[in-house]
């Protein structure tokens, strides 16, 4: 049994209900314990780009917490990840700007030491528990199923550890269910998910791209990175947007949790595939009914 | 007013003391980061100009173009930039001078980014509030247009109507952001 501390985001709540369904199944099956950190709050990456220094305080104030279990903080979605580890590199890099956290954190009582590990769930996935465990695991492996594993941004940038131009690790979980994977460019590409309220033009041409490449290559699924912001992003708004033929993008997404999932013989229900909005059950059809 | 007294502080110096602007003097104009950059046929002057506006003193040009609040904070430049300028954190820092100066770029984001960050102080982010009073009080047709897509998440119950629960981290958050401002406002001293 793996014992972690687990961050879960505010959108994990609301759009990235699904993911985290498929999320503490998929954990279970792997032995993995996630303890839910006690009294989380936002990660402080809506404040960034407007003001640095509430984000790395408001970071912080979460790894303060975190750091005395002395366990290892996951972060399944990216942009939650990225926060965190950049606000931690910023207080060790930056002893200008940790003073001012230290005196803002020290307004509410609290204490950063900066020992905390700030880790991806994906990484955890990979390195802690290891591709073959998850093969062992597989029941109902996804034979000539053809999945783009799409990694947005923050996953592998700018911190890592996986490469940040063309990260492969999500692919290799992929490959060790037993799927094939596709070779498509922009699989690190931005889906521009930080603007989807204001930007919506800007949004749907960079959506554009990354969908016509993963049909242009043959991917028949998008396994998604674990960020509930990238996945909702990709799942609500394909369907306005039109591919080269003129007709809308019917690309079914599903978060990389919900495949293994798939795989680990769970139903569909069990791992959250009723909440997704592109028609996923259809195109996993083949694999689900396996068991049932 | 072109003219520097000197001792005064430039807007190179100013972007420098801000965070995330350190490095701007590092900057060697090769133009990687306007290459990499993912939504560049959106900006006014792309990253690199602006580097080089900045340095030039072009204060009001550069706060007031949409070019900074384009940056979808992709890390793509700042990944690639062979002198670590971190040009996605530079953008930052011209778009909290922008904000906290009162300039209007002819972009909603600015808004956006606005009320984004008031809505972390309840500690966690209640999405469907948090839009409405941006689409109501800034944008909106911006709001109708978009109408459809919460409709989709709505219906599958991936926006909750509600507030997440109160946590107790919340007088903690609120202490902490009170201390940031008045941090600020004494320029950085604590």
């Amino acid at each position: 049994m793996k014992r972690y501390t687990y961050y879960p985001g505010c959108a994990m709540a609301s759009t990235g209900q699904g993911i985290q369904t498929s999320i503490d199944a998929v954990c279970k099956v792997l032995d993995i314990e996630l303890l839910e950190l006690e009294d989380w709050t936002c990660c402080g990456c809506p404040g960034e780009s407007i003001n640095e220094l509430a984000a790395v305080a408001m970071a912080t104030r979460n790894l303060a917490i975190a750091e005395g279990a002395g366990l290892d903080v996951v972060v399944p979605c990216s942009c939650c990840y990225r926060n965190l580890l950049g606000a931690h590199t910023i207080f060790i890099e930056q002893p200008r700007i940790r003073k001012q956290v230290e005196a803002a954190l020290k307004a509410a009582g609290l204490e950063y030491k900066g020992t905390a590990r700030i880790r991806n769930l994906v990484d955890v996935f990979l390195m802690d528990v290891g591709a073959d465990v998850i093969h062992s695991k597989v029941k109902v492996p996804l034979n000539r199923l053809k999945v783009a594993s799409y990694y947005g941004c923050h996953e592998s940038r700018p911190f890592g550890p996986d490469d940040f131009e063309f990260p492969q690790w999500q692919d290799k979980i992929v490959e060790s269910l037993g799927a094939e994977t596709v070779f498509y460019p922009l699989k690190a590409q931005c889906c521009g998910g930080a603007q989807l309220f204001s930007q919506t033009d800007m949004v749907r041409k960079l959506l554009y791209k990354i969908l016509d490449d993963v049909e242009k290559h043959g991917g028949q699924i998008i396994s998604s990175t674990l960020c509930p912001l990238c996945f909702t992003n990709l799942d609500v708004n394909q369907g306005r947007i039109r591919n080269r033929e003129g007709k809308r993008f019917e690309m079914p997404i599903v978060a990389l949790s919900q495949l293994m999932g798939i795989a680990f013989g769970l139903t569909p229900k069990e791992v959250g595939l009723n909440k997704n909005i592109s028609p996923v059950l259809k195109a996993l059809e083949s694999y689900t009914k396996v068991l049932a | 007013m072109s003219t520097t007294i000197r001792g005064a502080k430039t807007f190179v110096d100013e972007v420098a003391s801000e965070p995330g602007g350190e490095k701007i003097n590092e900057c060697i104009q090769c133009g990687v980061c306007s290459g990499s950059c993912t939504t560049v046929e959106w900006w006014e002057f792309p990253p690199r100009k602006i580097i080089a506006m900045i340095r030039a003193g072009k204060r009001k040009e550069v706060l007031s173009s949409n070019s900074a609040f384009n940056c979808v904070t992709c890390y793509l430049c700042t990944v690639r930039c062979p002198r670590g300028v971190k040009p996605a954190q530079l953008m930052h820092a011209v778009e909290a001078i922008a904000e906290r100066e009162g300039y209007r770029p002819k972009t909603p984001t600015l808004k956006l980014f606005r009320s984004l960050r008031n809505s972390m102080n309840r500690g966690r982010i209640w999405e469907l509030g948090m839009a409405l009073r941006f689409y109501f009080f800034d944008n909106i047709w911006l709001g109708v247009r978009n109408v459809p897509l919460a409709w989709a998440l709505l219906r599958r119950g991936l926006m909750p109507l509600t507030p997440p629960k109160k946590v107790n981290g919340e007088k903690q958050v609120v202490a902490i952001m009170k201390k940031v401002e008045e941090i600020q406002r004494a320029g950085g001293k604590i």
